[in-house]
């Protein structure tokens, strides 16, 4: 065997050692779920965890805001939207894509689509209450009340149809 | 009676070229900030200790024997088998390397490769073992690529100054002198 051909051989060991490296860290990091700071609303999507955020991070994201019919009182805070396509892949929101944002505490849940939510016309944003924790209100029929909102927002989970 | 593979005179040297790298492991310190920097005095010693010895398996015995040595003086980040491993492949990979190309550590080309191939070979030992134990390891939050790259890089260095020292052995007849003494 030439000494050129050596010298080849050891380089492509080399190229195919790394290979393998990245390959099983990208495999590694893809099955691996994100660590949430303390007090984070966890994203789920598919019952798998892919981030979260406090509502302190929600300050990057452009800020909006309502006058809701039934107490005229202006609501102001981030559409759902933002905050699930800072988070969520876009591959993974389809208009279909099934939206469940919920409140352990006050027991509560709302059921929304992608398309609902993506549509800005509708105003599915949090809130962010006095005690510093967000709420879920809408212009949506079935959100468009203090009694439907949801409020102390826990949990999002996304699943695909 | 028969002849055994490394002399006695062999032995020590090796044995002293692995009390060097743990030596230079703890003396000296280049503030880089680089991952695998200290490939470039660790890969040196390695391929001049292949060089001197050329046989196959002095540098695995250079790089186990550190690896005893480091491990007993508690270096390292991650532990005793961490250490031990990681020391012992870095020659165990470097001998692979020259026996794949030729056992000639005083080419600069093979020099360079054997020695980032068996500075890689220490990255890999890292790299297995956070990955097994789930420990987190330095070098991934640093950026792997970048850390690979850093440890190729730096090992070829060592290689180069290992070869060049080498060569600069043998101008000045160090060779000629090994030979008389064993």
């Amino acid at each position: 065997m030439t000494q050129t051909k050596r010298i080849l051989i050891a380089l492509v060991v080399v190229v195919v050692l790394i290979g393998a490296v990245l390959g099983v860290e990208a495999i590694r990091r893809s099955q691996s779920e994100p660590t949430l700071a303390p007090g984070s609303i966890p994203i789920y999507v598919d019952g798998k965890l892919v981030g979260g955020f406090t509502p302190d991070d929600l300050g990057e994201l452009e800020q909006v805001s309502f006058v809701d019919a039934e107490e005229g009182k202006t609501q102001e805070g981030w559409l759902l939207r933002d905050v699930l396509q800072a988070n969520v892949q876009k591959s993974k929101l389809q208009p279909d894509t099934h939206i469940v944002v919920s409140s352990s505490s006050r027991g509560k849940s709302a059921e929304l689509t992608w398309s609902e939510v993506d549509d800005p016309a509708n105003w599915v944003m949090f809130d962010l209450s006095a005690r510093g924790t967000l709420k879920l209100v809408s212009v949506l029929e079935r959100l468009d009340v203090r009694d439907e909102w949801v409020q102390d927002v826990d949990r999002i989970e996304v699943t695909r149809p | 009676m028969k002849e055994r593979y490394f002399s006695t005179f062999q032995l020590i040297l090796l044995a002293l070229f692995a009390a060097l790298i743990v030596v230079a492991k703890i003396a000296l310190r280049l503030p880089l900030q680089l991952p695998g920097h200290s490939g470039i005095f660790w890969m040196a010693l390695v391929i001049v200790a292949a060089g001197i010895v050329n046989k196959v398996g002095a540098a695995s015995l250079v790089g186990l024997t550190s690896g005893i040595i480091a491990a007993f003086l508690g270096l390292g980040d991650f532990g005793a088998l961490n250490t031990f491993l990681s020391y012992t492949m870095v020659g165990v990979g470097t001998d692979l390397a020259l026996l794949l190309l030729g056992r000639n550590p005083e080419s600069l080309v093979i020099a360079m490769i054997a020695a980032s191939f068996g500075h890689f070979c220490k990255f890999l030992v890292k790299w297995g073992l956070g990955v097994l134990t789930g420990a987190p390891v330095g070098f991934v939050a640093l950026g792997l690529l970048r850390s690979i790259v850093g440890y190729l890089v730096f090992g070829a260095l060592g290689g180069l100054l290992g070869a060049l020292t080498l060569r600069a052995l043998r101008r000045a007849g160090f060779f000629a002198y090994l030979a008389e003494k064993r």
